[in-house]
């Protein structure tokens, strides 16, 4: 979800906010259960999980602090290294999901007869859960399924094989599930960032003569910033931490080819019951997608909009 | 040259451009509609044929059969029945009680004035960009230490099994920054005179939020709780990597032990599949305007 600018309080302006004991105490009363909740599920796992990256932890006994001692351990664990390598492969999905889902929303914005089927029909794999869209895609992929199928006919693939089974392909295959089940929620968010477009400027610069594609580049496009901002940044992330899909489709396999870096942490946590070590490992994940977060930033000039 | 055309003539080319780029754009359409529809359609159609070979790429199904059906239906190795009932549990207390705590605390942020505001609303902004990597190790630690997974024994020891397991699954996802923002937005729209004015009647506070927030605010409520439907029904992962009872597990979840148990049956795991899909679909259809209402208020923030 879009993170949203911090709106001043209801106060008056020039006067200056004058608190009564009562308000304030039913304010936090209304405030309470929600932040309890928030500290507890949100908070906590923030400071706790900063903690333990810096102890040796197995639940059973209280966590040792052992400093630095993890991150040295990760600089030299070549499984996290190729998890990390595997993660910045799915980078690769960003991109493609980005252009895709742009076209699609520049698509569906014409008011077309019946374009409410297509935007509903694009959206059904974005309500479906990982899990049930990771065994669809596990049997679509099977060695007799309907991707072999198609791949053969269109002469792309020689000997039938399922794309998951490839330690070449199984990657890649899991990332078009990715862009298969995000393109239509992006593709809503652009659509919305779209209908937000004043319509007068585009009006103007057409009457002007300019042509479709320079009004798209030179007035729509950076219309949508904020919008290509909130949503490249959402994938980006989402990418880096991509784990759904792995889980229910390889686990990780075939030899370690679709090993991401957040299964690791998972590895390492419930079947290793290592719980600082996975958390070392996921506080420099996230240190990574924080870095990539920072590079969209950039590249978006801070999702500000020129129109 | 363009100058001297007709208007006539000017109006009859727009119309074949338009006609033309219109068919370009539904066969396109029609393309990726397929791309996105086929695998779940495949999977129906296949979850309704007994025999045959399984995996083909088809169109209609070879033959029909409730076989698959009744398998997962009467299934003695998976409790199908039993992890729909937790599903609509699960779905029933987790939406109802984040769509309650969100509400009840956007009316203090969005309407109240009071000391710590300003600073709370930052602060839970930034929890929704900060980095929460170790929040499935560090939350299940914490449910672990709750006590939420501990064996009850005694007269009331099944319930009490039942609920903490439940709540166990449910906690984690209350409190939802999204839909504080999302409520909290609506709430800003509502008149401060109204308030104002009910005050002055000697409303209470939770009177004006029943009576006058909770309405004027009601299609966002309405569009949040049906994200959060959605978001409950389809979520797994927690649930599966909590040491819960099997029977407590809810049907996302339960698919993957079914896809682990029925190996040998894999069209009864896709009719559990489509079984699984089907409430999400009926409640997406219904909700749909409200569904992408909410969305876009997400992104125009």
């Amino acid at each position: 979800m879009g993170s949203k600018p911090a709106a001043p309080p209801a106060t008056q302006e020039g006067t200056r906010p004058r608190f009564s004991v009562r308000t304030t105490l039913l304010a936090y009363a209304f405030l309470l259960p929600f932040l309890l909740l928030l500290g507890l599920y949100h908070t906590w796992p923030v400071l706790f999980g900063t903690y333990l990256a810096f102890t040796d932890y197995n639940i059973i006994s209280p966590p040792r602090f052992v400093g630095l001692h993890n991150f040295q351990l990760l600089l030299h664990d070549n499984q996290f290294w190729s998890g990390v390598v595997n993660s910045l492969k799915y980078l690769l999905v960003v991109p493609v999901l980005q252009l895709l889902s742009i076209g699609l929303a520049l698509l569906v914005n014409r008011p077309l007869p019946g374009i409410g089927f297509f935007r509903t029909a694009y959206y059904v794999p974005v309500v479906t859960s990982f899990a049930v869209v990771g065994l669809i895609w596990t049997w679509m992929y099977q060695q007799d399924g309907p991707v072999t199928f198609l791949l053969q006919h269109l002469g792309l693939m020689k000997n039938p094989h399922s794309l998951l089974n490839d330690p070449g392909s199984a990657l890649y295959a899991v990332m078009f599930v990715t862009l298969w089940k995000g393109i239509g929620y992006y593709m809503v968010l652009y659509l919305a960032g779209l209908q937000g477009i004043p319509k007068d400027h585009e009006e103007a610069a057409m009457i002007d003569g300019a042509s479709r594609w320079q009004v798209f580049w030179h007035i729509t496009l950076p219309a949508l910033r904020p919008t290509v901002l909130v949503c490249s940044l959402l994938s980006t992330i989402s990418a880096i931490k991509v784990f759904e899909e792995i889980y229910v489709m390889t686990q990780g396999g075939p030899v370690g080819s679709t090993y991401t870096a957040l299964f690791f942490t998972y590895s390492r946590a419930f079947q290793d019951f290592r719980y600082g070590y996975a958390a070392a490992a996921g506080l420099v994940i996230a240190v990574i997608s924080l870095i990539f977060g920072a590079v969209n930033f950039r590249l978006t000039r801070g999702g500000r909009s020129d129109a | 040259m363009t100058a001297q055309l007709s208007a006539a003539q000017m109006k009859r080319r727009r119309q074949t451009r338009t006609r033309l780029l219109n068919t370009l754009a539904y066969a396109v359409l029609i393309v990726i509609a397929l791309i996105t529809l086929y695998p779940f359609y495949w999977t129906f159609i296949t979850s309704l044929e007994s025999t045959g070979n399984i995996y083909d790429a088809k169109l209609l199904p070879a033959n029909l059969s409730p076989r698959n059906y009744a398998a997962v239906f009467t299934g003695t190795t998976v409790p199908f029945w039993r992890m729909a009932v937790n599903s609509i549990v699960i779905c029933t207390a987790g939406v109802s009680l984040t769509v309650l705590l969100a509400s009840l605390a956007a009316y203090p942020l969005a309407k109240m004035r009071f000391p710590g505001q300003n600073a709370l609303f930052v602060a839970i902004l930034t929890l929704m960009v900060l980095p929460n990597e170790a929040g499935l190790i560090v939350n299940y630690i914490t449910t672990v230490k709750l006590g939420l997974l501990q064996i009850h024994s005694g007269p009331l020891g099944a319930a009490l099994n039942m609920i903490s397991q439940y709540a166990a699954i449910v906690l984690p996802s209350l409190a939802s920054i999204v839909g504080l923002f999302l409520i909290r937005q609506a709430y800003m729209g509502v008149p401060t005179e109204l308030i104002e004015a009910a005050r002055i009647d000697g409303a209470k506070e939770l009177t004006i939020w029943r009576r006058v927030m909770l309405p004027l605010a009601l299609p966002t409520i309405v569009a949040f709780a049906i994200l959060e439907f959605v978001a409950f029904w389809n979520s797994f992962l927690w649930a599966r990597i909590l040491p819960i009872d099997e029977e407590m597990l809810p049907l996302s979840a339960g698919l993957l032990n079914l896809s682990g148990q029925f190996s040998t049956n894999s069209r009864a795991v896709m009719a559990g599949a489509v079984l699984t899909v089907l409430p999400i679909l009926v409640v997406f259809m219904f909700g749909q305007r409200y569904f992408m209402r909410g969305l876009e208020g997400a992104v125009k923030g």
